[in-house]
C-alpha cells in the first residue's frame, strides 16, 4: 500500500508590537513574573478590551505579502474554555470573518522546482499566560505577563507532502515575518510556534485520513524529526489495519518521539460567538493601499535586485538575503563602498559568517560595524592591503576600538607594492632557496607556490601577492 | 426541546459548575421550562435577516501602540490569597 | 422626614444652609436608622470624599464643580477603588477593586460624594433583588414586597430618602422596573452613552449604566456628568453630551407619542390600565399627540433576551475561578474540582441557572438555532422600532404588568419572574434610551410608566418627564415608613 503524507501547519507568530493586543501593558520578553499583566490582561471584573492599531497593520502587511484577501469587515470571537493561564476563561480570537484569508506561498524544493502552498487564513488572537508546573510542589505557578500578547495564527492548506516540505514552508514563513518586521521570529523565546496536523491516506484517495496534531514545535530541526516520526507511527498503525486516533500529541525531542497529551481536547466545545465587547473591524481600501505601497522589499525581490543591479552571483545573493538582518548589514556596508559588490558579498559569506557560526551569535551582536567591513574591502580594492592582511585586521576589529585605517597605520600593515623592494626580497629568497629555484627551472612548476610563500613570510604577508607572482615568474624566466 | 440529566452534567462540565444531587432535578425542571419559553423564537421569520451583534452600527476603534501600563503587581495581587514569589498558584495541572 | 432632591441640595449648599459634611452625616444617620429594615446597602462604612467639602460655612468654596458635595449611592456592581465591590455575590464578598469605574471617576471629579454601595440581585441577574447573597432588599412602600431588581438597593435607597440619587445598571429593565416599584424615576440611557468600563459585566451587549432619582431634573443633572465617550470602552460612542438640564423646559406641544398596540392588548389589570389612561390624559393636556403604532415582533423580546443575556453572561462569568480574586476554597488538589467548587459555592442559584442556559444556547449544535436565531430576532425588533420612530417621537407603554409583588412570590418560578421584564427588555435589545416615572398608586403601591426614545434622545425623555412632573406630584409621594418617623432632620 502506498501511503501519501498530508500535512497542514498552524503557525503562531507573536507580533512585534510594544503593547498588547487589547491592553496597553508591555510585551517585552523575560520580565519578572506578573509585572506586565494589567487589569485587562488579568481579566479583572469590569475591564474591557481595546484593539491595538499596529496589530491590524501587521496582519494586513502579512496578508498582502502572501497575496491574500484582506477582510473588509472582520470579527473577534470568544473561544471559551477553562485553563489557569487563560484569565478570562475565554481567549479572544477570530472564528468567522478572519482578517486575512486565501493566500499563497512558494517553496523551492530540493530539485529546484517551486511548489505552491495555499494559506487558508491568518487571524489575530491573544496569547495566554505561562504555567510552570515544577516550581512549587503540588501546585502550578502561573505567570500572566504573556497573557494578551498579540498573535497572528497562520493556517496552511493541507498541501505539504513531506516533513521536508513542511520545514521549507515553516522556514519561508519565518523569513517572511522577519522581512516584514512584524515579528522577530525568536523560537527560543516563543515568538514563533508551530503545530503540525499530520495524516496519511492511500495514494489516489481523495478523502483525507484522520489526523493527529503535533503541538508546539519550536525549531526547524524538530519539525522534520517530529513529522517523520509521526508519519512512521501512523503508517505502522494503518498497515496493521488499525485506525489513527484524532488527538493532540507533544514532540519529545529527547526521546525523538511524539506522545499523546492527556488533556481531552476533543471533549472541548469552544462555543465560539462574536465578542460583544469589541466591534467589527473595518478596513478601508485606502489603508490597504497605503500599506501595500510601504511594504518592504521581500526576499525574492531582494535576490533579483542583487543579481540584476549589483551583479552578484545568484547563489551568493540568496545566501545573504536569506537572513534579513544579514542583508541589511550588507546594504549598510554598501552605502559607504565604492567597489565591486561581489567582493563585499564574498567577505560577508566567508569571513563574517564564519565568526557568526563560530561564536554562535546573530549579526546584530557582531561588534564589527558594517562601515568597518566596507572600509576593509575598500582598502583591499585600492591595493593598500592584501586580502591576507585584511583577514588579520578583521579579527582585530572584534576587540579593537581603532578604525581600519588606524590599524593599518599603527601596525604598518600597508601592502608592499614597490617593484624594486619586492624584487630585492625575491632575489634574497631565491638565493636562500637554491634547491627550489633549480627545481622550478627544471620544470617543477608547483615549487613556485613555495617560493612565493617564502617572499610573503619575509614581508610579513605585506607584499602584493600578484606582483610577487608576476615578478617571481619574470625573474625566474630571465634566469 | 427536552433536556436530560446528562445534558446538565455536560453543561456543568463545560462551565465548571457543581450541582448537589438534590439540586439537579430542580434545575432540570427549571431548565425545561426556560427552554420551552425560548422555543417561541422558532416561530419568528428571520429569513434573510442579518444577526444583530450590536445595537449601533459602529466599527471598532483602534488604539495607538504605546505602553502606558506600569507594574502594579503588588496592588493587584492583594486580591488573591495564593500568591508566591509573584506567581499565582493553582492546584497542579496535569498534562 | 424630607427627601431632598439633588436640585434642592444644590440650592441648600450654594446658599450655605447646610455644609457638605453635614449633608453627608445626615444621610449617613438615615442609613443607620433604616438600612436594617430595608437592607438597601451592602457597604456603608465609606470615608467621605473630603476634597470637595468645606466645613466652614462662611468660607467661599474655592472648588465649585457641577456636583460638589452631592451625596449619591452606587449599585455594588460599579468598581470603586479601595472600596469593597461585591456584585451582591459571595464570589466577590471580599473583593476590593484597585480602580474606579469610569462613571464613578467622573462623578468623583465633579465633586459628588459616595455614600455607600447598594444591594443588588447577584451579578445583576434578577428582577426582585431576592438573589443577593446579602439578603433581599425590602420595598420602602411595603417591606414585605420586593423593590424590584436588579437595582433594588439603589431604588429602595432613593425612595426611602437614604440617598438623594443613585447609580444603577439596566440590562433588561433593572433600573426602570425597580423605579416603577418604588415610585421614583429611573433612566436607562442609550447603549454606548455611558461607559461600561469598571461596571462588572453581565450581558455586554445589553448592560448600561443609568440613574435612579426623585425627578427627571435630578436625572438630567447627573447624566450630564456621567455620560460621554470613554476610550477604555470600545462600545462607547463618540456622541457629544448635551446639557440635559437645559432642555427640560423645551416645549413639548406637538410631540407625537406612539402607543404600541402590542403593549395595550388588554392584558393589564384594570387598575393599572386606568393609571396609564390618566397619565396619557395628562400628557395630552400638555399638548402631546398620541398615535397607535405596532411593534409586531415585540412579543419575542423575552425569549430573545433569555438567549442572548445568559449566553453573554456564561462567558463573562468564566473569569470567576478563584485564582486571581474571588471566592476560593481551600485544600482542593484537583484543578477541575477546584474550579467547580469555587463556583458552586461562590455563585447563587439564579447565576448558575443562567450560566447553564447560556452554555446550552452556545454549545455545538445549538448555536444556530438559539444564539444566532436570537440575534436575528433582535434585528427584527430593532427594525420595528426604527420603523415606528419614522412616524413618532417617543413610544409609551407600561413599565411593568403590576405593582411590586411579595417577596418569595416568584423566586421559585424563573419563567414567571422573567416575564416581569416583558415591557422593558425590548429597549435593551435595541439599545434605545428609556425612562420610567411614577404615575400613581394601586392599593398604595406605586406604579410607573415607560417612555422609549430613539438612540441618543435622552433629552426628549427627560423633557417630557419633567413637564409631566411639573403638573403632577406622584414623584413626590413619600413612603409611609418615613412619614411616621420621628425627629426632624
Amino acid at each position: 500500500m502506498h501511503w501519501e503524507t498530508v500535512i497542514g501547519l498552524e503557525i503562531h507568530v507573536q507580533l512585534a508590537c510594544d503593547s498588547k493586543i487589547f491592553s496597553s501593558a508591555s510585551t517585552a520578553y523575560g520580565q519578572e513574573q506578573n509585572t506586565q499583566a494589567s487589569l485587562i490582561d488579568l481579566g479583572y471584573p469590569g475591564v474591557l478590551p481595546v484593539l491595538n492599531q499596529e496589530v491590524v497593520m501587521m496582519a494586513i502587511k502579512f496578508g498582502l505579502a502572501v497575496d491574500a484577501e484582506i477582510a473588509d469587515l472582520s470579527i473577534f470571537a470568544r473561544k471559551n474554555y477553562f485553563y489557569p493561564d487563560l484569565p478570562k476563561g475565554y481567549q479572544i480570537s477570530q472564528y468567522e470573518l478572519p482578517i486575512v484569508s486565501g493566500g499563497q506561498l512558494f517553496i523551492t524544493l530540493d530539485n529546484g522546482t517551486e511548489k505552491r502552498i495555499g494559506i487558508t487564513r491568518a487571524h489575530l488572537e491573544e496569547d495566554a499566560g505561562k504555567s510552570i508546573h515544577d516550581k512549587f510542589p503540588g501546585t502550578s505557578a502561573i505567570d500572566l505577563n504573556r497573557a494578551g500578547t498579540p498573535l497572528l495564527e497562520i493556517v496552511s492548506e493541507p498541501e505539504l507532502s513531506s516533513a521536508k516540505e513542511a520545514t521549507l514552508y515553516m522556514q519561508k514563513i519565518h523569513q517572511l515575518v522577519r522581512y516584514l518586521k512584524i515579528s522577530d521570529g525568536n523560537m527560543q523565546e516563543g515568538s514563533f510556534r508551530c503545530d503540525a496536523n499530520v495524516s496519511l491516506k492511500p495514494k489516489d484517495n481523495t478523502e483525507l485520513g484522520t489526523r493527529a496534531e503535533i503541538k508546539n514545535i519550536n525549531s526547524f530541526r524538530f519539525i522534520e524529526n517530529a513529522i517523520n516520526y509521526e508519519v512512521e507511527r501512523q503508517k505502522e498503525i494503518l498497515e496493521q489495519g488499525g485506525s489513527v486516533v484524532q488527538e493532540t500529541r507533544l514532540y519529545d525531542s529527547d526521546a525523538g518521539e511524539t506522545r499523546s497529551m492527556r488533556t481531552k481536547e476533543e471533549a472541548n466545545d469552544y462555543r465560539y460567538f462574536p465578542d460583544p465587547d469589541l466591534l467589527p473591524v473595518k478596513i478601508d481600501k485606502e489603508i490597504i493601499e497605503k500599506i501595500a505601497a510601504s511594504l518592504p522589499e521581500l526576499f525574492n525581490q531582494k535576490v533579483d535586485r542583487y543579481v540584476k543591479t549589483l551583479s552578484i552571483k545568484r547563489v551568493d545573493a540568496t545566501a545573504i538575503a536569506k537572513n534579513i538582518e544579514l542583508a541589511e548589514y550588507f546594504e549598510d556596508a554598501l552605502n559607504t563602498y565604492n567597489g565591486n559588490p561581489q567582493l563585499l558579498a564574498n567577505w560577508l559569506i566567508t569571513e563574517v559568517m564564519a565568526i557568526l557560526n563560530k561564536d554562535k551569535i546573530e549579526i546584530a551582536s557582531l561588534s564589527i560595524s558594517a562601515k568597518s567591513v566596507s572600509q576593509l574591502i575598500q582598502r583591499i580594492d585600492d591595493g593598500t592591503i592584501s586580502s591576507t592582511i585584511a583577514k588579520n585586521i578583521f579579527s582585530q576589529l572584534i576587540e579593537s576600538e581603532m578604525s581600519v585605517d588606524e590599524l593599518i597605520k599603527d601596525q604598518g600593515l600597508e601592502q608592499i607594492s614597490d617593484t624594486n623592494e619586492i624584487e630585492q626580497v625575491i632575489r634574497t629568497v631565491l638565493n636562500e632557496n637554491q634547491e627550489q629555484q633549480d627545481q622550478y627551472l627544471a620544470g617543477k612548476e608547483q615549487v613556485l607556490g613555495f617560493l612565493i610563500g617564502k617572499v610573503m613570510q619575509k614581508t610579513q604577508g605585506k607584499a602584493n601577492p600578484k606582483l610577487v607572482n608576476d615578478l617571481m615568474v619574470e625573474i625566474l624566466s630571465n634566469h | 426541546m427536552t433536556i436530560t440529566k446528562s445534558d446538565i452534567e455536560h453543561l456543568c462540565g463545560l462551565s465548571k459548575l457543581n450541582l448537589d444531587d438534590d439540586e439537579v432535578p430542580i434545575y432540570l425542571q427549571q431548565m425545561t421550562d426556560i427552554l420551552e419559553m425560548i422555543e417561541q423564537l422558532q416561530s419568528a421569520d428571520t429569513n434573510e435577516i442579518i444577526p444583530m451583534a450590536h445595537p449601533l452600527d459602529m466599527h471598532q476603534r483602534l488604539r495607538e501602540d504605546i505602553v502606558t501600563e506600569a507594574n502594579h503587581r503588588d496592588i493587584y495581587q492583594k486580591n488573591s490569597s495564593h500568591v508566591e514569589e509573584g506567581f499565582y498558584k493553582v492546584p497542579k495541572v496535569i498534562e | 422626614m424630607e427627601r431632598f432632591t439633588v436640585k434642592a441640595i444644590q440650592n441648600m449648599l450654594s446658599e450655605k444652609q447646610i455644609s457638605a459634611t453635614e449633608l453627608f452625616d445626615l444621610y449617613r444617620s438615615r442609613i443607620a436608622d433604616y438600612n436594617q429594615s430595608l437592607n438597601a446597602f451592602i457597604t456603608t462604612d465609606i470615608l467621605p470624599n473630603t476634597a470637595y467639602m468645606t466645613d466652614d460655612q462662611d468660607q467661599e468654596s474655592s472648588i465649585d464643580f457641577a456636583l460638589t458635595g452631592i451625596p449619591y449611592a452606587a449599585k455594588d456592581i460599579f468598581c470603586t477603588q479601595g472600596i469593597k465591590t461585591t456584585c451582591g455575590s459571595k464570589m466577590l464578598e471580599n473583593f476590593i477593586p484597585p480602580y474606579d469605574a469610569t462613571v464613578v471617576r467622573r462623578l468623583k471629579t465633579q465633586g459628588a460624594v459616595l455614600l455607600g454601595k447598594t444591594n443588588m440581585d447577584e451579578f445583576a441577574m434578577g428582577s426582585s433583588n431576592e438573589t443577593s447573597y446579602f439578603g433581599s432588599v425590602h420595598n420602602p412602600w411595603d417591606i414585605e414586597r420586593t423593590p424590584g431588581g436588579s437595582s433594588g438597593g439603589s431604588a429602595a435607597a432613593v425612595a426611602a430618602g437614604l440617598a438623594p440619587i443613585a447609580l444603577g445598571t439596566d440590562t433588561g429593565g433593572s433600573i426602570r422596573q425597580p423605579a416603577a416599584f418604588t415610585g421614583i424615576t429611573g433612566l436607562k440611557p442609550t447603549y454606548g452613552r455611558c461607559s461600561r468600563y469598571g461596571m462588572v459585566a453581565f450581558a455586554s451587549s445589553l448592560d448600561q449604566a443609568g440613574i435612579l432619582a426623585l425627578s427627571a431634573e435630578d436625572t438630567a443633572i447627573f447624566l450630564e456628568s456621567m455620560a460621554g465617550f470613554d476610550p477604555l470602552d470600545s462600545t462607547s460612542v463618540e456622541e457629544s453630551v448635551p446639557q440635559y438640564s437645559q432642555y427640560l423646559e423645551e416645549n413639548i406641544k406637538g410631540k407625537i407619542i406612539g402607543l404600541p398596540k402590542e403593549f395595550f392588548d388588554g392584558s393589564l389589570g384594570s387598575a393599572y390600565e386606568a393609571l396609564i389612561a390618566e397619565s396619557i390624559d395628562s400628557y395630552k393636556k400638555l399638548g402631546v399627540v398620541f398615535k397607535e403604532i405596532s411593534l409586531p415582533n415585540i412579543g419575542y423580546s423575552v425569549p430573545t433576551y433569555y438567549v442572548v443575556a445568559p449566553a453573554e453572561c456564561s462567558s463573562n462569568l468564566a473569569r470567576y475561578d478563584g485564582v486571581r480574586f474571588g471566592y476560593r476554597s481551600q485544600n482542593i488538589e484537583d484543578l477541575d474540582q477546584f474550579y467547580r467548587t469555587n463556583r458552586q459555592i461562590g455563585f447563587g442559584q439564579e447565576v448558575k441557572r443562567r450560566i447553564i442556559t447560556g452554555t446550552y444556547v452556545l454549545s455545538a449544535g445549538y448555536y444556530d438555532a438559539y444564539y444566532l436565531k436570537a440575534q436575528k430576532v433582535r434585528q427584527l425588533i430593532n427594525q420595528d422600532f426604527a420603523r415606528a420612530f419614522e412616524s413618532v417621537d417617543i413610544i409609551l407603554g407600561p413599565t411593568t404588568q403590576t405593582a411590586a409583588f411579595k417577596l418569595g412570590e416568584k423566586i421559585d418560578d424563573p419563567v414567571s419572574m422573567y416575564m416581569n421584564d416583558m415591557y422593558t427588555i425590548s429597549a435593551n435589545l435595541a439599545g434605545l434610551p428609556a425612562i420610567s416615572h411614577p404615575i400613581g398608586f394601586v392599593e398604595n403601591l406605586p406604579y410607573g410608566l415607560q417612555l422609549i426614545a430613539p438612540h441618543f434622545k435622552e433629552l426628549d425623555l427627560l423633557n417630557l418627564t419633567h413637564q409631566y412632573q411639573k403638573v403632577t406630584d406622584w414623584h413626590q409621594a413619600v413612603p409611609q415608613l418615613l412619614q411616621s418617623s420621628e425627629g426632624n432632620d
